[in-house]
């Protein structure tokens, strides 16, 4: 199992396996929103036509060269922070670089994309992506609290800031770790909301009200490499969300029925968590900036103190 | 002669000599004073050795220079720091009137850290702090020459309460201890908190005021902002260092001995650290000059050196010593950008200038780097300083708390840092700035080589851990293991630099390619004004970016956090004693027979209670 | 009711041949596939992904834009096609002229046109795009569309309902399938010609000399 090649291609297939399931989880959402519309809606694979068109068109405008570059920013962060996760929990299949990061990096990798997304977008030139990236930042001051709270309380309670050591803690003790600190769930969740950038926080890149903000001026093989990371990363924070709180998923062994096993159960199980966003954004009208930071400071929070408290006291 | 006192004696002969060439020949001037500073830095790791000491004694006092580990590890940020903004000040400060003044002040400023990180007795200590203030001072008032402005005053007046509340320590430890040698006082328990608490406070007091520590950072801001931008690289830097140096030291026999009263202290001084990071961060936010975000989040940034150190345990120290070297690199190139940036385009008002990234790509090349570094992200070496100062509050100092506040003031870094490059280089070009030109080259060198330790040690940061070990070393620590290019905690787990470093950049380089190789011919680059605007079209002198109220919504959001304005609350205190001195004055009258009555009135009283007095 | 028809506005016969302009369309539904035996593969595979993807621009430049909400909602559902909406032309595939076009917002029209990246497709509702429809005689409309910008299907009615505009679609779809749709290349090949139309209806000319591509 060793030898450079072999892992190389285990990272080519975790971000191949990232990027279909990625993918197919967009297409279901707009499947699941036709569907609560009484309507039939695109297929579940409407996702990959997209994409394809986009890479197929003819002519690509850029805009200067961070206007280039950004799309690949984004890929940059999903990737690295794909590469840390565990996939499975035996850890001989995915292993990738799992053992060499811990969370406190992972909080930070996930922010590069944005950086550059954002550098990209003030490149263009329009007011616009300007804006919505000043809306897309002061919204990242607001969930990005009560995620630190949940993970902070959750390495308190372990003594551990590496996903592994939770994830064995939850084979080993057969609980999962929702139902050793609820709250920490709680707080994880609600901010995942305003991560996934759904209704009610998508104002970030309203289309009718800020011409879709910073993507307003990507069009063609940019979007496509934009939409490809946003598939990529949709996936890998499904993944920390099923790792740290649902008991990982590969507790099937180490054959190869068992590693389908368990990347079947990876997705049975990022698909229940990818509902919860996809069924509160259908019904949620959207927030303005100010009331989506005000709301992550007060419930949310409230949740993620609890949750320390939790920890240490308990 | 020791070769302490050769370097000293270096840079002050040098400084007079620069001021008086400057009668002579304007050009002689720059020249001179990169020549001094050349010398002594060469000399310095050239031929100074750890141990190396100079005794002399002056009257009764007897002063005592010496080199360990910790005073090695600042002279990196003094020299080498100063050593880059001198260089870079040659073309910065071209054309601009009293030169003489300028360099000669400026090689004062820099004997004057030279001397205090090289002080073992605390009369030395107070010397070369004060020589330091003042020459500093001379260089805030530069721009105002016949007009001293407010900012000054502040400084002054700060600087004065600080050096004073630290000349009192310094008489009761003698008072107390017997010796003004600073290894002495040490051990014999000077600075503990458990007897005589006010020794220490009144140190740190003196300390804290030139570290920028809430509440008395109101200096900071303006003095950073208004000084000539050469010499802020080396005030925000170098000298903001020098606080954070006895800050480091009062807190050593806290370090060793963790007793009670130094608990209750560190605590307080974390939460003094960790306000201050946050209120400075939500204050850079809002400014429209790029010159005074700088500064606020300066403030901002030591407020982490300090929660660091103030941990008192391993990993935050080091945290605060790497975090030291970090931002002397980074913030010192940021400050170098907005000079290089106001001097080719005229002024660095966020909402007049823009789109300079394609007049001035180095520049912004530089400012992306720096960016990058002080928000923290990886792969640059950031990411280590806040990895550390994380790991020191979540794992060794069951801070938890406060580990919320510094990951808010850090998140909330992320806005100001994008602002500022936002601001200055991307967006929609003005018009005026059609014939900006990049800067030039020896603005250019200090710029690159400050981006470059940036980089280093972000896969690296073993570099600067080994000599910040030995530090803590000297300081009293026990030694531990560093590793070069990972970093691990003391629950064990571990993160690998370098191969992160390595992924990131193979990822970028086969995304690059792939992005820019596949339909080659087909994609165009196009500038800023053609954008999709609803089918309008720009008209003459009309710039469509979005500078003003850049964060009005997390202005809106986080109205409460604003209201408080630590300016307001010490110019009420300044008002109310000057009413109450107000009162004083008019015991004197100027009338000679008051006077009399006075003096009589005073006889009697002696005359009536002699007896009860010289009993 | 007389049978005499207002045409004002309307070219007659000597007025063309006098004008010596040629008002004939330029660019339609032409076929512009390569030839090649190997690549017709690849550019079926890429029309297939083209045309069950549409990215429509939303805009609304006139009143038949009052369809628009009704075939993308829940009744008469666009997006099982895989049509949606797009908020800038550069994400855009397709410019909906929705009805007449007075010559303001021709203008803006021909800019967002000209920002979209190939291949773009032009679908034209209604009939006041095909002659002038209801407002034939008016002085600051336009009589018709593709002397200005290149058309791909046209939607006759005024206003088409949603079941005519999904066929429009439909019909969008067979001609990408064949490869006849996109007229992108063919308008930038002929742009003096449309630029002496566009600039002989706008008064108050004011675009910049370079075009996008």
């Amino acid at each position: 199992m060793e030898g450079i090649g072999f892992e190389i291609l285990g990272a080519l297939l975790t971000t191949i396996l990232a990027f279909v399931v990625g993918m197919f989880f967009g297409g279901l959402n707009r499947k699941i929103t036709a569907r609560t519309q009484n309507r039939v809606g695109p297929p579940v694979y409407q996702n990959f036509i997209d994409l394809m068109k986009l890479q197929a068109k003819r002519t690509n405008i850029a805009h200067g060269f961070m206007g280039h570059v950004a799309p690949i920013w984004i890929i940059i962060a999903a990737t690295t922070v794909l590469m840390f996760i565990p996939i499975l929990h035996d850890g001989l299949w995915f292993r990738n670089l799992t053992f060499r990061g811990d969370l406190i990096f992972l909080l930070y990798m996930m922010v590069f994309g944005s950086l550059g997304m954002a550098l990209g977008a003030g490149q263009s030139g329009n007011p616009n992506s300007a804006i919505g990236v000043s809306r897309g930042l002061s919204q990242m001051v607001g969930f990005e609290i009560p995620f630190v709270l949940a993970l902070v309380s959750l390495m308190i309670q372990f003594q551990t800031t590496s996903i592994q050591d939770l994830m064995a803690y939850q084979h080993e003790s057969g609980q999962w770790i929702i139902f050793a600190n609820p709250f920490a769930f709680l707080a994880a969740i609600l901010s995942y909301l305003g991560m996934f950038r759904y209704s009610p926080f998508d104002i970030v890149g309203a289309p009718a009200e800020l011409a879709s903000g910073p993507i307003s001026e990507f069009g063609g093989k940019y979007l496509g490499t934009v939409m490809t990371g946003g598939s990529i990363f949709t996936f890998v924070k499904l993944v920390l969300m099923v790792d740290i709180f649902f008991g990982g998923a590969g507790n099937f062994g180490t054959g190869f029925w068992g590693v389908v096993a368990g990347l079947v159960e990876l997705v049975v199980k990022t698909f229940i968590v990818y509902l919860i966003p996809v069924f509160i954004g259908l019904v949620s009208p959207r927030f303005r900036t100010e009331q989506a930071i005000r709301f992550f400071w007060k419930w949310p929070t409230v949740f993620g103190v609890i949750a320390v408290l939790w920890a240490v006291f308990l | 002669m020791n070769t302490l006192t050769i370097i000293l004696l270096i840079l002050t002969i040098g400084a007079a000599f620069t001021y008086f060439i400057n009668a002579v020949n304007h050009k002689l001037t720059a020249i001179s004073a990169f020549v001094t500073i050349t010398i002594a830095t060469g000399y310095f790791f050239g031929l100074a050795e750890l141990g190396d000491q100079f005794k002399f004694a002056l009257g009764d006092f007897s002063m005592q220079w010496g080199l360990n580990a910790f005073s090695y590890y600042f002279i990196y940020i003094v020299l080498g720091l100063s050593w880059l903004a001198l260089l870079y000040s040659i073309a910065y400060m071209e054309g601009k009137a009293r030169l003489g003044y300028y360099y000669g002040a400026f090689l004062l400023t820099i004997a004057g850290m030279f001397g205090v990180v090289i002080s073992q007795d605390f009369i030395s200590l107070f010397i070369f702090w004060e020589i330091m203030t003042w020459a500093s001072f001379l260089l805030v008032i530069y721009n105002y020459y016949y007009n001293i402005k407010t900012e000054g005053m502040k400084y002054m007046i700060f600087s004065a309460i600080g050096a004073y509340a630290m000349l009192t320590a310094i008489v009761f430890i003698h008072h107390y201890y017997g010796t003004f040698l600073i290894g002495e006082a040490l051990s014999k328990g000077a600075f503990s908190f458990n007897q005589h608490i006010f020794i220490p406070i009144f140190l740190l007091l003196g300390f804290g005021i030139k570290a920028a520590v809430m509440p008395f950072h109101v200096w900071a801001p303006g003095a950073y902002a208004k000084t000539p931008m050469s010499f802020t690289a080396v005030f925000s830097g170098a000298l903001s260092k020098m606080g954070i140096f006895g800050i480091a030291l009062v807190f050593s026999t806290y370090y060793i001995t963790h007793n009670a009263g130094g608990f209750i202290a560190s605590q307080i001084l974390a939460w003094m650290g960790g306000i201050t990071a946050v209120m400075g961060t939500i204050y850079a936010l809002i400014q429209t000059d790029a010159k005074r975000l700088l500064a606020y989040s300066s403030v901002a940034q030591l407020g982490y050196i300090v929660v660091g150190l103030s941990t008192g345990t391993k990993l935050g120290i080091m945290a605060a010593l790497y975090l030291a070297v970090l931002h002397a690199a980074f913030k010192g190139a940021l400050f170098m950008v907005a000079g290089a940036v106001e001097k080719q385009a005229g002024t660095t008002d966020m909402t007049k200038i823009s789109g300079l990234i394609k007049r001035m790509p180095w520049t912004f090349l530089v400012a992306l780097i720096s960016i990058i570094t002080l928000a923290g992200v990886p792969p640059l070496g950031g990411f280590v300083g806040k990895w550390l100062i994380y790991e020191a509050l979540i794992t060794e100092s069951n801070n938890y708390f406060l580990a919320i506040v510094i990951f808010f003031s850090s998140t909330a870094a992320f806005l100001y840092s994008y602002r500022f490059l936002f601001g200055l280089f991307l967006g929609q070009e003005e018009e005026d700035t059609k014939d900006v030109k990049e800067a030039p080259v020896t603005m250019l060198i200090p710029m690159l080589m400050l981006s470059f330790v940036s980089i280093i040690t972000g896969v690296m940061p073993g570099l600067v851990f080994n000599p910040a070990a030995k530090a803590m070393n000297a300081l009293g620590f026990a030694d531990t293991n560093w590793d070069m290019t990972s970093l691990s905690n003391i629950w064990g787990n571990t993160t690998d630099l370098s191969l992160i470093g390595i992924f990131i950049i193979i990822v970028f380089i086969l995304g690059f390619a792939v992005l820019t190789l596949k339909g080659r011919k087909k994609t165009k680059s196009v500038g800023t004004k053609d954008i999709s605007s609803s089918g309008e079209l720009w008209k003459e002198g009309e710039n469509w970016t979005f500078q003003q109220d850049f964060f009005k919504p997390f202005q809106r959001a986080a109205a409460p956090l604003y209201k408080f304005d630590m300016d307001k609350i010490w110019s009420d205190m300044g008002n109310a004693l000057e009413a109450f001195f107000g009162f004083f004055r008019k015991v004197y009258t100027g009338n000679g027979q008051t006077y009399a009555i006075y003096v009589i009135a005073f006889l009697a009283i002696l005359l009536i209670f002699k007896d009860y007095i010289f009993n | 009711m007389s049978n005499k028809i207002n045409t004002i506005g309307i070219p007659t016969e000597e007025e063309i041949k006098k004008a010596q302009i040629d008002f004939s369309p330029r660019c339609t539904s032409a076929g512009r596939v390569n030839d090649k035996e190997t690549q017709k593969m690849v550019e079926y595979i890429l029309n297939f992904a083209r045309k069950h993807s549409l990215f429509v621009l939303a805009y609304g430049t006139g009143c038949g834009a009052i369809e628009i909400p009704a075939t993308m909602t829940s009744r008469y559902d666009a997006e099982r096609f895989g049509i949606r909406g797009a908020a800038t032309p550069r994400q855009a595939d397709v410019l909906l002229i929705t009805g007449y076009l007075s010559t303001k917002t021709l203008k803006r029209v021909i800019r967002v046109y000209e920002q979209m990246q190939d291949p773009k497709y032009v679908i034209a509702f209604g009939s006041c795009t095909i002659n002038g429809g209801m407002y034939f005689d008016s002085y600051n409309t336009i009589k018709a569309l593709d002397r200005y910008i290149p058309v791909d299907v046209y939607i006759a009615g005024c206003m088409p309902r949603p079941e005519s505009v999904i066929k429009g679609f439909i019909k969008l779809q067979e001609l990408i399938k064949d490869g006849n749709a996109g007229n992108g290349e063919c308008y930038r090949d002929n742009l003096d010609w449309y630029r002496t139309n566009q600039q002989k209806i706008i008064k108050n000319w004011d675009f910049p000399d370079k075009y996008n591509w």
